[in-house]
C-alpha cells in the first residue's frame, strides 16, 4: 500500500513557523494587542497594594519560574523526539521496525528525584506563606483594626467590633455600614468573615486572596492597604442567582480622613432642614456615556469616576446643593409609607430592619446594589423602579423574602413595583441626603 | 489472519432444543439487529456503542451550552441570557461534560475494549452490563429533563439544575432553591452513581477473572491496567457522593439537619464529601485517557512504551495518593495552617507520578518512527496540553497562591487544559484510532488533520486568554461583567476561540459520520497495531475471537505477528478443544435490564416530586405522585428478581473451516 503525500502537508510542515510568525506580526503591529494582555485592571492580582496580596503574589511567581524552566526543558526534548524522529518518507514507515526498547531504570528514577528536587522549591516557600498569610503578624497585632464582613444574598454587611456608635433610645452597638468597608491605610485590619445565608467568599484581589464565609465557621483573614485607594472586590464562592454583581469596594483613607470619616458615621442620621438648604441652583449631575437604561445593560462606572474613583468617593462624602428640604421629608414619609423600613435601618430616623443594608449614610457610598450601579440620583432611581432587572432574584422586589405562591411563582412586592416617578423622586432626595 | 486460523476447525450442526427449567415471563428475545436487538443487546460491543452514541450526544449537547455561555460573556453587561438561565447554563455544561460526556465515553471504551484486550468474549456479567447502560440513561433524563420548562411554561420543573455541578450546601438546601431541579439534580447523580458502581464491580471481575492463558497482570495492554485503576476508584469514590446526596435529599424532603444551618448542620460537611468523590473522579476523568495514550504512541511509533512497569505503577500511585489530596478544593474554608500545609504537599506530590508519565511517553517517542496520523496528531497535542494544565495545577498546589486563583477563571483555564487538553484530545484521539476496528472503515486523513488544527488553535485561543482574565481577578460563575474591570479583549478573544473550538468538533464528528458510510474500508489491522483487538476482524464478530488466544509477550499481537507459525498451530488447538466443548458459548439477550431501569426512572422520578408536584401528563390519573413512585419501585424489584430466575440461557457458536458461523442453542 502507497500513501500519497498531498499538496495540503507542504502547509502543516510550516505551521509551526506559520503560527509564530502570525503571533509576533499580531504583538507588534495590532495596537489593540497590548490591551488583550493589560492585566492592571481594577482587580488585578498581579498589581497589588498589600503585604498579603503581595506575598501570594510572589508565591505564584516561584511556581511560574520553576514550571516555566521545566516547560522548556521537557518541551525542548518533547519537541527535539517529534522532529529528530518522525518518519521522514513512506519508506521509513515500511521499514524494519525500531529497536523495541522497554526502558532504562535509571533515567527513570533520576527523572522522579529531579522533579522532586524541583517541588521542594516549590514546598518551602509555600509552608511559609502558608502561617504568613494566615493570620496578622504578632508584632502588628497591637494596631490592628477588627471588623466583622457578613454575606447576604447578594451584599455585604460591614460592622466596625470596636466602634460603638450611641442608639437614639440609648444603649449602644457596633457601627454597621454597607457594601463599601472604610478601612485606615498602613494598619492592619482583621475582618472575620461571617454568613447570614449561603457560602460567600471575601475577596479583595489588590489586598488579599479570598476566604470563604462559611456558616457555623469562623473564619477570618487579614490584610493591609499600603496606601490610601479605592479598591474592588466580589464575592468570590458561587452563591445563587444573582452571585455575579455581589460585589463590594475598600476605600482605605489616611488616618486623618479615616477618623474624620469614622467621627460622621458614628453621628445619627442627617435631618435636612430649611435653614441647610443651600442656593437652589440645580447643578446637574454628569451623565455617564456609556450609560444605555433602555437596552437593558447594567452599567459601569462613569469615565469621570473611572477615572479617579477614590476622588469620586471623596466628592460623594459632601452633602448636594440643591437639596429640597419638602422633597426630603415626604421621600423620609414614603420610606415608612412603603415599608422600606421593616428591612432597612436609618440610625435616627425610622428605620429598624436588619434583613437589607443598613442606610444611615447612604448618600455618601460611591454605588448602590452593592457596586452594581454608581450612586448618582438617577441611578438610584432606577435601581428603585427596576431592582430585578438590575439584581435578578434580589429580596427588595421579591418583598423581604423570596418566597414561591401556590403556583410555584415569585410575585413582586406590590408597595415596590407600584411607585410612581414622583415617589421615587422624593425617595432618591430623601436617601441621597443621608450622607 | 484470524479468518484463515478459523479454517483449520470444524465441528457443526445443531444441538437438539431441550425443554428449559426456568421461568420466563418475556421470552428472552434472539433479535440481533433492530429496535428490540439494541435495547436487549448484552453484547459488549453493542453496549459500548449505545454508552458512546448517547455520550457524544451529550458532549454536543454540553458544548452547545458552552457556546451559550461564551456568548453571554462575548461582550461586558450583555444581556443574551438571563441571570438564571446563565446559571443553569453552567451547572449543567459541567454536570454534563463530566458525568454524561467523559465518564461515559471511557465506559464505552471500557467496554469495547476491555474483553477484546483481555482475549474475553465478554465482559463477566453481560446482563448487568446491560443494567448499568440504562441506569446511566436514567440518570441522563433525570438530569436534563429541567430544561422542558423552558419550552413548556407550564411544566414547573423550574428550570434545569442551578446549583454548581458542586452543589455546595445549603445553597442546595430548600431554602435557597425551593425548584424541583435541584431533587432532580440529586436524583439524577445519585442514579448515574449506582450505574458506574455496576459497571466498574463488572470490568473489575472480567479483567482478574477472564484474562486469555498467559496474560498476567503485567503483560496487560496498559489502557485496561487504567481502567482496572479507574474502576476501583469508582467503587471507592462514589459511596461518599452517594451518602453527601442521601443526606441532601433527607434535609430537602424529610426535615433532616446535615446541612440545615439553623438546624446545627454543618455545610463544610457537604464539602469534604463532595471533594472525597470529587477529587479521585477528576482521575476517574484523565485515567482512562492517559491508558489511550499509552496505546496509540507505541503504535505509532512502532515501539514498546517505555517504562511499562512506572507507567503501571504511577498510574496506581495516582489512584491511592488522589484520595489524599481531596481538600485542595478547599484551601480558601478556613482548614487551619497544618491541613492546608498538608494537602499542599501531597497535591505536589501527585504531580510526580503524572511527571513521570509525561517522561515516559516521551522516551516512547525517543527512537521510533514517529508516523503523524490523525489520533497520533490528538495524542500528542494531548501530551502538550495536559503538560500546561499539570504546570498550572502546580501553580494551584502552593495554597497561598491559590487564595487568589481558587475560584477564578484560572481555575478555569487550569481544568480545560487538564479535561479538554488532556482527556478530551485523548478520547478524540481514541476514537479516530479504534474507529476502523469497530466501525471497519478509515477516517479520511485530511478531513481528521483539519479538525485537529481547528481544535487545537480554537481550544488554545479559547481558554490561554482565562489565565490571564483569572489572574486579572475574573471570578467564575459570574454571568456578567462590567466593561471597565479590564476583562473585555480575554473574553472575546476566548468566546472567538470557542466558536472555532465548536467548528472543530463539528468537523471532527461530521467527518466520522461520513466515514461510518462513505470511508475506505479498513483491514484487521489498519494501524499496524500492538494490542489483540487488532488480531480479529473490523468489526469484530460477536464472537471477538475464533479461539481464544493465549499470550506471550506484553504487546501481545506484536509479539503474534512476529512468531507466525507457532501462533497459528498453537490457535488450532484451542479451536478444536473449545469445539469438542460444545462450541462458543454466547450469552442470551435479555428484557429485564431495561426493564428495570425503566422502573427505577418512573421511581425516581417520582421521588423526587413528592414533595413538588409538577402537574404535567399525571395531572388526570394520579392526585400524587406516590402511587407512581411506589410502581416504579415495585417494576424495579419485579423485573430484578424474574432476571434471577431467568437462568443463564446461552447458545452457542460453531465455526467452520471456511469461516461460515453456525448457531445451536440447547443445553451441553
Amino acid at each position: 500500500m502507497t500513501r500519497t503525500r498531498p499538496a495540503y502537508r507542504k502547509f502543516f510542515r510550516f505551521a509551526p513557523a506559520f503560527l509564530a510568525g502570525l503571533g509576533l506580526v499580531l504583538l507588534t503591529s495590532c495596537n489593540k494587542v497590548h490591551q488583550v494582555f493589560s492585566l492592571s485592571g481594577p482587580q488585578s492580582t498581579m498589581v497589588t497594594d498589600g503585604p498579603v496580596a503581595a506575598r501570594q503574589w510572589d508565591l505564584f511567581m516561584i511556581t511560574v519560574y520553576v514550571t516555566t524552566f521545566i516547560f522548556i526543558v521537557v518541551g525542548a526534548v518533547l519537541a527535539y523526539a517529534q522532529i529528530k524522529f518522525r518518519a521522514k518518507s513512506e519508506a521509513d514507515e515500511k521499514s524494519e521496525p525500531p529497536h523495541q526498547g522497554h526502558g532504562n531504570p535509571l533515567i527513570e528514577i533520576g527523572l522522579i528525584a529531579a522533579s522532586v528536587a524541583l517541588l521542594v522549591i516549590i514546598a518551602i516557600p509555600t509552608v511559609r506563606d502558608i502561617w504568613y498569610t494566615h493570620d496578622v503578624p504578632d508584632e502588628e497585632k497591637g494596631n490592628a483594626l477588627d471588623v466583622t464582613a457578613t454575606g447576604y444574598q447578594w451584599w455585604f454587611q460591614f460592622k466596625y467590633d470596636t466602634e460603638m456608635v450611641k442608639l437614639p433610645a440609648g444603649g449602644e452597638t457596633p457601627l454597621v455600614t454597607g457594601n463599601e468597608l472604610v478601612v485606615p491605610a498602613g494598619r492592619p485590619i482583621r475582618v472575620q468573615v461571617r454568613t447570614v445565608d449561603v457560602i460567600h467568599s471575601f475577596w479583595v484581589p489588590k489586598l488579599a486572596g479570598k476566604v470563604d464565609m462559611m456558616p457555623n465557621r469562623a473564619n477570618f483573614l487579614w490584610f493591609k492597604a499600603d496606601r490610601p485607594g479605592y479598591y474592588y472586590g466580589q464575592c468570590a464562592e458561587y452563591c445563587g442567582e444573582s452571585h455575579a454583581i455581589m460585589r463590594f469596594r475598600v476605600i482605605a483613607l489616611a488616618q486623618p480622613d479615616y477618623d474624620k470619616w469614622l467621627a460622621n458615621q458614628k453621628q445619627p442620621a442627617r435631618s435636612v432642614t430649611a435653614k441647610s438648604l443651600a442656593a437652589a441652583a440645580s447643578v446637574p449631575r454628569v451623565q455617564f456615556a456609556s450609560m444605555k437604561l433602555e437596552s437593558g445593560a447594567a452599567l459601569s462606572g462613569s469615565p469621570e469616576f473611572d477615572a479617579n474613583p477614590l476622588a469620586a468617593w471623596h466628592k460623594q462624602q459632601d452633602v448636594e446643593k440643591d437639596e429640597d428640604p419638602a422633597l426630603v421629608a415626604k421621600g423620609r414619609q414614603l420610606f415608612s409609607d412603603k415599608t422600606c423600613v421593616s428591612c432597612h435601618s436609618i440610625r435616627g430616623h425610622e428605620g429598624i430592619g436588619v434583613t437589607g443594608p443598613d442606610l444611615t449614610r447612604v448618600g455618601s457610598r460611591s454605588t448602590v446594589a452593592a457596586g452594581v450601579l454608581e450612586n448618582t440620583p438617577q441611578l438610584l432611581g432606577e435601581w428603585l423602579r427596576r431592582p430585578n432587572h438590575y439584581k435578578p432574584g434580589n429580596k427588595m422586589w421579591f418583598g423581604g423574602f423570596k418566597v414561591q405562591d401556590t403556583q410555584g411563582e415569585w410575585q413582586p412586592n406590590p408597595k415596590l413595583s407600584e411607585l410612581s416617578d414622583a415617589e421615587i423622586n422624593a425617595l432618591v432626595s430623601y436617601l441621597h441626603s443621608l450622607k | 489472519m484470524a479468518e484463515a486460523i478459523a479454517k483449520h476447525a470444524y465441528t457443526g450442526g445443531a444441538h437438539a432444543p431441550v425443554k428449559k427449567a426456568t421461568f420466563e415471563l418475556f421470552a428472552r428475545p434472539t433479535a440481533k439487529t433492530g429496535l428490540v436487538g439494541w435495547l436487549t443487546t448484552v453484547d459488549h460491543k453493542k453496549i459500548g456503542m449505545l454508552y458512546g452514541g448517547f455520550a457524544i450526544f451529550f458532549f454536543l449537547v454540553g458544548g452547545l451550552e458552552a457556546l451559550l455561555i461564551r456568548t453571554q460573556l462575548i461582550v461586558p453587561n450583555n444581556h443574551f441570557l438571563e441571570a438564571q438561565t446563565y446559571n443553569e447554563l453552567f451547572t449543567m455544561h459541567g454536570t454534563t461534560m463530566i458525568f454524561l460526556a467523559v465518564m461515559p465515553l471511557n465506559a464505552a471504551f471500557f467496554n469495547l475494549l476491555i474483553p477484546l484486550q483481555v482475549g474475553a468474549r465478554d465482559v463477566a456479567f453481560p446482563r448487568l452490563n446491560s443494567f448499568s447502560l440504562w441506569v446511566w440513561v436514567v440518570g441522563a433524563i433525570l438530569l436534563n429533563v429541567g430544561w422542558l420548562s423552558h419550552f413548556v411554561p407550564a411544566w414547573k420543573f423550574g428550570g434545569a439544575p442551578s446549583v454548581g455541578w458542586f452543589g455546595y450546601a445549603p445553597l442546595t438546601s430548600k431554602a435557597f432553591t425551593p425548584q424541583l431541579s435541584t431533587d432532580l439534580w440529586v436524583f439524577g447523580l445519585q442514579v448515574l452513581g449506582l450505574s458506574s458502581i455496576v459497571a466498574s464491580l463488572n470490568f473489575i471481575v472480567t479483567i482478574i477473572n477472564m484474562r486469555a492463558p498467559g496474560l498476567t497482570m503485567m503483560r496487560l495492554p496498559v489502557f485496561t491496567w487504567m481502567a482496572l485503576v479507574t474502576s476501583f476508584l469508582l467503587i471507592l469514590a462514589l459511596p461518599a457522593i452517594a451518602i453527601a446526596l442521601v443526606e441532601v435529599m433527607f434535609d430537602r424532603n424529610f426535615g433532616t439537619n446535615f446541612f440545615e444551618v439553623s438546624g446545627g448542620g454543618q455545610p463544610i460537611l457537604w464539602q469534604h464529601l463532595f471533594w472525597v468523590f470529587g477529587h479521585p473522579e477528576v482521575y476517574i476523568l484523565i485515567l482512562p485517557p492517559m491508558g489511550y495514550v499509552s496505546e496509540i504512541l507505541p503504535t505509532f511509533s512502532r515501539k514498546p512504551l517505555f517504562g511499562y512497569p512506572i507507567i503501571v505503577f504511577s498510574g496506581v500511585a495516582i489512584g491511592f495518593i488522589g484520595f489524599g489530596v481531596w481538600s485542595h478544593h478547599m484551601f480558601t474554608t478556613g482548614l487551619g495552617n497544618v491541613a492546608t500545609a498538608a494537602f499542599a504537599l501531597a497535591t505536589m506530590a501527585i504531580a510526580v507520578p503524572t511527571g513521570v508519565k509525561i517522561f515516559n511517553w516521551i522516551g516512547t517517542l525517543w527512537g521510533g518512527q514517529i508516523m503523524t496520523r490523525v489520533p497520533m496528531m490528538f495524542a500528542l497535542g494531548f501530551i502538550w496540553m495536559f503538560m500546561l494544565g499539570g504546570f498550572s495545577g502546580i501553580m494551584h498546589s502552593a495554597a497561598p497562591a491559590d487564595a487568589q486563583q481558587q475560584d477564578s477563571y484560572f481555575v478555569i483555564a487550569h481544568f480545560h487544559y487538564v479535561l479538554i487538553g488532556g482527556a478530551t484530545f485523548a478520547l478524540l484521539a481514541a476514537i479516530h484510532y479504534w474507529f476502523p476496528k469497530f466501525f471497519g472503515r478509515m477516517v479520511p486523513e485530511f478531513w481528521g488533520k483539519l479538525s485537529f488544527w481547528l481544535i487545537f488553535i480554537g481550544f488554545n485561543c479559547t481558554f490561554f486568554p482565562m489565565h490571564f482574565l483569572g489572574l486579572n481577578g475574573m471570578p467564575r460563575r459570574t454571568w456578567t461583567y462590567d466593561s471597565n474591570m479590564g476583562w473585555n479583549e480575554g473574553n472575546l478573544v476566548a468566546s472567538c476561540g470557542a466558536y472555532l473550538l465548536g467548528l472543530g468538533i463539528f468537523t471532527y464528528f461530521a467527518v466520522l459520520i461520513w466515514s461510518f458510510f462513505k470511508g475506505k474500508v479498513a483491514g484487521n489491522d489498519p494501524w499496524d497495531g500492538r494490542t489483540m483487538e487488532w488480531s480479529i476482524p473490523s468489526p469484530p464478530p460477536e464472537h471477538n475471537f475464533a479461539a481464544i488466544p493465549t499470550v506471550h509477550a506484553r504487546d501481545a499481537w506484536w509479539y503474534e505477528k512476529h512468531h507466525q507459525e507457532e501462533i497459528a498451530q498453537e490457535r488450532a488447538e484451542h479451536i478444536q478443544a473449545e469445539e469438542s466443548h460444545g462450541g462458543i458459548h454466547m450469552p442470551d439477550q435479555s428484557w429485564y435490564p431495561i426493564i428495570a431501569a425503566f422502573g427505577l426512572l418512573i421511581g425516581t422520578y417520582n421521588m423526587a416530586q413528592l414533595h413538588h408536584p409538577v402537574e404535567m401528563f399525571n395531572k388526570v390519573i394520579f392526585a400524587t405522585h406516590l402511587p407512581l413512585a411506589i410502581t416504579g419501585l415495585c417494576i424495579l424489584v419485579t423485573a430484578c428478581y424474574l432476571w434471577s430466575l431467568e437462568g443463564p440461557g446461552g447458545y452457542h457458536l460453531h465455526i467452520a473451516p471456511d469461516g461460515k458461523v453456525t448457531e445451536s442453542r440447547g443445553d451441553h
